[in-house]
C-alpha cells in the first residue's frame, strides 16, 4: 500500500521518466522503435528454422511459427524490462545522488516503459493470428490478468537485481547468461508435453511456465488457464515482488554511498 | 531548519564493485576498511540564514550537504531538515545527455515535485535566466560546462525551495553570471529562503554568509562568524 500511495504521489516524475526512456530509445539509434518489431521478427523467423524445420518439435495441430511467437513476446517483454531495469539506478546515479526521492521509481519506469514495446508487439502478433487464421477467442479477455501477474515477476525480478547492481556491478553483465537460461527453461520454443512426467513438477517451480502455458491457453485454445499452475505462479510473482521491493528499500538507504 | 545531533557517516574503504572480487575477498578472509567521512556532527541552522561550509579538500563538507538533501543515510545521530529542500546544486544535476534543454527541463521540474502546469508556467523565466533560449531545443550532450550549470542553477532556483544546497558550484560561471546568480540568491534570502552553499572561495564566505561552519577531517572545528572561521581555517 505504501507502494502505491509513494507512486501515486510521484505519479508526474513516473510518468517522466517513463517517457524519457520511451523518448530517448526512440531517439538514440535512426531504426529507433523499429528495433522492437525487427528484433522479435528475427528471433522468431531463426527459432522457427531452427526448432520446425530442423528439430521438428512437436506443437499439436498449431503451426510452429505461432505457436512459439504466443509465447516469445511476453517472454520478450519480460527479457527487455529485466535487462533495461537491472542498470537503471546506476543509469540515473546523477539522480541518486543528488535528489532525495523514492528510488524505486528507476527500476519501476524502466520495466513500465518496455510497455510500449509489449504493446507493439502484440500488434504484430495480432497479424500473425490474422494470417494463420487463428480465431480471436473470447479467454482473450483473460490476457490483461496475465500480464500483470507477469508484471509483478518481472518488478520482483528487476528490483532484486538493479539493487545488487548497484553493490556488484558484474551482476549487469551476468544477467544476459541468466536470462539465456531461463528462456530455455521455460517451454517457449518447446510444448510443455515434451517434458519427462516425472520432471514436471520440478519445472512448473519456475513461475513462468505456468504463465507462458496461461498465454498459449488463452490465445491458441480459447481455454482459461489451468488453475493449478496459474494459481502457483501468480502466488510466487507476488512473493517475488513484495520480497523483492522489501530488498530494494532496504538497499536503496546506502546507494548514495557507493554510486 | 536543518538540525544535525550527533550525525556521524560511515564510508566503507575500497569497495570493490565485481560479485567476483567480493567472493575472492570473502575466501581471503579481507574485511573492508572503514572510515568517517562526518564524525559527531551537531548543529542547527535557522530558517532564513545563510551559511558558508568551509574546509580543505576531503573534509566532508559534500558529504554533510548530500545528508541534508537526504541522499545519504547517516550512519549514526539524526538529520532533521523542516522545510521543502532543493536539489543539491552540482555540476550536470540529473540531466539527460540525449535528451534536449527543453524536454530536461520538464524533466528535472517534476523530479523535484513541480506538475507539469507549475514548470508550463516557469518555463519561459528559466530559459531567460539560464541564458539559453537560443540552444533551448538542442540535446544537451552538446552543452558546454557553463550551460549545464547555468540551466541547473536555473532550475533549482525557479522551482523556489525553502532550502538551497549549493555545491562549488559558481566556480563554473563567468564572472557576469556569476553576480547573476548572487543577486538572485540574495532576492532569494529576501523572500525568507535558507541557502548553505559549500566553496573555496573565502571572500565570497565574508561578503555573503552570516555564519560559517569550518570542517577538518569529518569534524566540526567551528561554527560562527566568518571571520572567525576564515582565521582559524589559516591557522591550520
Amino acid at each position: 500500500m505504501d507502494y502505491f500511495r509513494n507512486l501515486f504521489r510521484y505519479k508526474d516524475l513516473f510518468l517522466q521518466l517513463t517517457l524519457r526512456e520511451i523518448k530517448a530509445k526512440y531517439k538514440q539509434s535512426i531504426l529507433g522503435y523499429s528495433w522492437v518489431i525487427l528484433v522479435p521478427l528475427i528471433n522468431l523467423g531463426v527459432l522457427s528454422i531452427v526448432f520446425s524445420y530442423l528439430f521438428k518439435v512437436p506443437t499439436g495441430n498449431i503451426p510452429y511459427p505461432i505457436f512459439l511467437f504466443v509465447a516469445l513476446v511476453p517472454w520478450l517483454f519480460l527479457s527487455n524490462a529485466v535487462s533495461s531495469a537491472t542498470g537503471s539506478v546506476i543509469a540515473n546515479g546523477s539522480l541518486v545522488t543528488k535528489v532525495s526521492l523514492p528510488r524505486e521509481i528507476l527500476p519501476a519506469s524502466a520495466v513500465t516503459s518496455k510497455l510500449v514495446d509489449l504493446f507493439l508487439m502484440m500488434i504484430i502478433l495480432s497479424f500473425f493470428l490474422i494470417l494463420y487464421k487463428i480465431s480471436f477467442h473470447p479467454t482473450l479477455l483473460f490476457a490483461p490478468v496475465i500480464v500483470l501477474i507477469q508484471i509483478l515477476l518481472i518488478m520482483g525480478v528487476s528490483f532484486f537485481l538493479s539493487a545488487g547492481n548497484v553493490f556488484y556491478r558484474d551482476i549487469e553483465h551476468a544477467v544476459g547468461l541468466l536470462l539465456m537460461v531461463w528462456m530455455y527453461l521455460t517451454p517457449i520454443v518447446y510444448s510443455p508435453d515434451l517434458i519427462p512426467k516425472d520432471l514436471k513438477s520440478l519445472f512448473y517451480l519456475n513461475p513462468m511456465a505456468g504463465i507462458i502455458d496461461a498465454y498459449r491457453n488463452i490465445i491458441l485454445d480459447g481455454n482459461l488457464p489451468d488453475w493449478g499452475s496459474f494459481c502457483y505462479s501468480a502466488a510466487i510473482s507476488l512473493a517475488v515482488f513484495v520480497l523483492g521491493y522489501l530488498y530494494f528499500k532496504n538497499r536503496s538507504r546506502f546507494f548514495a554511498d557507493v554510486i | 531548519m536543518v538540525d544535525f545531533s550527533g550525525v556521524g557517516k560511515q564510508f566503507k574503504k575500497g569497495h570493490k564493485f565485481l560479485l567476483k572480487e567480493a567472493f575472492l575477498d570473502f575466501f581471503r578472509g579481507e574485511k573492508l576498511e572503514n572510515f568517517w567521512a562526518v564524525k559527531d556532527a551537531t548543529f542547527k541552522i535557522k530558517k532564513g540564514e545563510i551559511v558558508g561550509i568551509i574546509g580543505a579538500n576531503g573534509s566532508g563538507k559534500s558529504t554533510i550537504l548530500k545528508l541534508m538533501a537526504g541522499v545519504l543515510t547517516p550512519t549514526r545521530g539524526e538529520v532533521k531538515v523542516i522545510g521543502r529542500i532543493g536539489p543539491l546544486i552540482e555540476l550536470g544535476a540529473g540531466f539527460h545527455p540525449e535528451l534536449t534543454g527543453r524536454e530536461n527541463i520538464y524533466l528535472n521540474g517534476t523530479i523535484l515535485g513541480l506538475s507539469k502546469k507549475k514548470i508550463d508556467k516557469k518555463f519561459s523565466d528559466i530559459v531567460k535566466f539560464a541564458e539559453l533560449s537560443e540552444f533551448i531545443d538542442t540535446p544537451v550532450k552538446h552543452y558546454s560546462s557553463g550551460m549545464y550549470m547555468r540551466l541547473g542553477f536555473s532550475i533549482a532556483i525557479h522551482i523556489d525551495p525553502d532550502i538551497l544546497l549549493i555545491d562549488e558550484i559558481l566556480a563554473v560561471g563567468d564572472t557576469n553570471f556569476q553576480r547573476k546568480c548572487l543577486d538572485k540568491m540574495r532576492e532569494f534570502h529576501e523572500k525568507g529562503a535558507t541557502i548553505i552553499l559549500i566553496t573555496h572561495s573565502l571572500d565570497l564566505v565574508k561578503s555573503f554568509c552570516q555564519r560559517a561552519i569550518l570542517l577538518w577531517s569529518g569534524k566540526i572545528i567551528y561554527a560562527g562568524l566568518p571571520d572567525k572561521a576564515i582565521k582559524k581555517y589559516a591557522q591550520i
